[in-house]
């Protein structure tokens, strides 16, 4: 009987393997990540859903108070379309830019992303596909949050 | 006395779940607390075996409690494992700042349920202290580097209790069992990584420990007093926003001629279905527990249940 530590780390192998063997065929599938989400019509629900869910949604929806959201909807869309190789061009600003004036905390940036999740769970895109897009998302925080962020939200007491 | 603590165990955990629930999490930006639950569901983790926020027997590299960097958050938990001879109760809070220092106590109360040891209880105290050193699980996802946290866990071994009823009489203190020591420090390094592509937590560990059975049986004995650097290993799979199943892994040293303690392991299933509650349910096997003082050397396995209330 070998060890438990053996056994146990020779189910991760397995599993691992498993995993990888599972992604490689997703990939030579031919399928990109947009065609998986289900391609236009669900990408642009989700931001429309995702835009409707963050004006309802006191943790963040005061950033865009000055925000024109028909301009700021496409924008989202054609990120979104052009990370997972949907093959829109993106012709917004850099993240870095974008975001510069409005101090957001790690806590908004959060909530922004929780609200993204409530989204596609409202198109029904499974929660693994959606994790593949929040983790290309989740790095955009180093851009998006400031160092020393003081919230802005005026539900917060000072 | 069996039935107080019982009741003291869920007096304490029905506050601690009111409080949790009270915070309540709204889509304000914060809670009654004023803490933000700012952070993503489950990346609070669960309460280890020694209060750690963790799965439930290895400490993951996440602060405890759901406040952001900017924030602070905290919990409590009630624990019960009811393995084939002996059965654990925990029980404790553990509070989280600015995502960066977790401080925790824990209470255990063991018994022995079987064996010609049966009735001899044990009790005792632990306070932990985990600081993130660097790497962030949720936003590095462009990296290899995993959220990195060191961590120790001061221990105070209470004593044994009803020793006479299993044919010990005059044994109250555990250094009457050979260990060298009633209390001890374990210091850990833990790893933890989230491939959220992939929905999937993979954690390491490596703890400095002389404890034996947690430190239940005391620290360092007759076989090994110094102290031994054993690898933990936790993976989880999160089928859903607010579910994770996995296993987790800890070798042990063994330093007790009286205990053939070994590398425990386990399954679970915890739950999360607000950033105000979690529930977890395994299944767990420690190996053999006193095998040569009881004589008794089956696998001491069962099942273990935990409640975590906060914020
Ligand atoms: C990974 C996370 C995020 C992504 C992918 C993202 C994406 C975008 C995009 C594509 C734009 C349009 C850029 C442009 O106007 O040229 C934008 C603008 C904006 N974002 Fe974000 N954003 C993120 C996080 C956040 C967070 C956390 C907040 C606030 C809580 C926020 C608030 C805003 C606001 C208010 C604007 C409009 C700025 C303006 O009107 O000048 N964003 N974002």
């Amino acid at each position: 009987m070998p060890s438990p530590m053996r056994l146990w780390l020779g189910c991760l192998g397995l599993a691992a393997c498993i995993a990888a063997g599972n992604a490689a065929r997703a990939e030579s599938g031919g399928l990109t990540l947009f065609d998986r989400l289900g391609g236009e019509a669900k990408l642009r629900a989700t931001v429309h859903e995702f835009v409707l869910i963050m004006e309802s949604d006191d943790r963040i929806n005061f950033t865009f108070a000055n925000t024109d959201l028909k301009k700021f909807e496409q924008l989202l869309y054609e990120q979104l379309c052009n990370l997972t190789q949907g093959g829109c061009p993106y012709t917004g600003r850099d993240m870095y830019t974008a975001h510069a004036k409005l101090n957001i905390t790690n806590a908004e940036f959060n909530a922004l992303a929780e609200d993204l999740y409530e989204a596609f769970d409202r198109v029904h895109v499974p929660y693994r596909l959606q994790n593949k897009v929040v983790a290309m998302l989740a790095p955009m925080q180093h851009d998006v949050v400031k160092d020393h962020p003081v919230s802005q939200n005026p539900a917060v007491a000072k | 006395m069996e039935y107080f603590r019982a009741l003291r165990a869920v007096v304490v955990t029905s506050c601690f779940l009111g409080v949790g629930l009270l915070g309540g999490q709204t889509a304000a930006a914060e809670n009654l607390f004023g803490s933000d639950e700012g952070k993503f569901l489950l990346t609070a983790g669960f309460n280890d075996l020694e209060g750690s926020g963790g799965g439930g027997l290895v400490p993951l590299a996440f602060i405890t409690g759901y406040g952001s960097s900017d924030s602070w958050g905290a919990n409590a938990h009630f624990t019960s494992i009811q393995l084939k001879d002996f059965q654990l109760r925990t029980y404790g809070a553990a509070v989280g700042a600015l995502d960066r220092v977790e401080l925790s106590y824990t209470r255990h109360e063991f018994n022995v349920t079987g064996t010609p040891l049966d009735g001899l209880g044990v009790s005792q105290d632990i306070l932990g202290l985990k600081i993130k050193l660097l790497g962030d699980a949720v936003y590095d996802q462009d990296s290899w580097l995993p959220q990195i946290c060191v961590g120790a866990e001061y221990h105070k071994n209470d004593g044994i209790d009803h020793a006479a009823q299993a044919g010990l009489a005059g044994v109250t203190r555990v250094t009457q069992l050979g260990a060298s020591a009633a209390h001890g420090t374990d210091i850990y390094l833990a790893a933890t990584k989230i491939f959220l592509a992939e929905s999937l937590v993979v954690n390491a560990a490596v703890r400095a420990t002389r404890a034996n059975e947690f430190g239940l049986l005391g620290f360092g004995g007759d076989r090994k007093s110094s102290d031994s650097y054993e690898p933990e290993g936790t993976i989880a799979w999160l089928p859903t926003r607010r579910l994770a199943v996995g296993s987790e892994i800890r070798t042990r040293p063994r330093n007790l001629t009286l205990d053939d303690e070994s590398t425990a392991y386990d399954v679970f299933v915890g739950w999360t279905p607000t950033k105000n509650l979690s529930l977890v349910a395994a299944w767990l096997n420690l190996g053999g527990v006193l095998g040569p003082a009881t004589g008794v050397t089956r696998h001491q396995d069962g099942p273990y249940l935990s409640i975590q209330a906060g914020f």
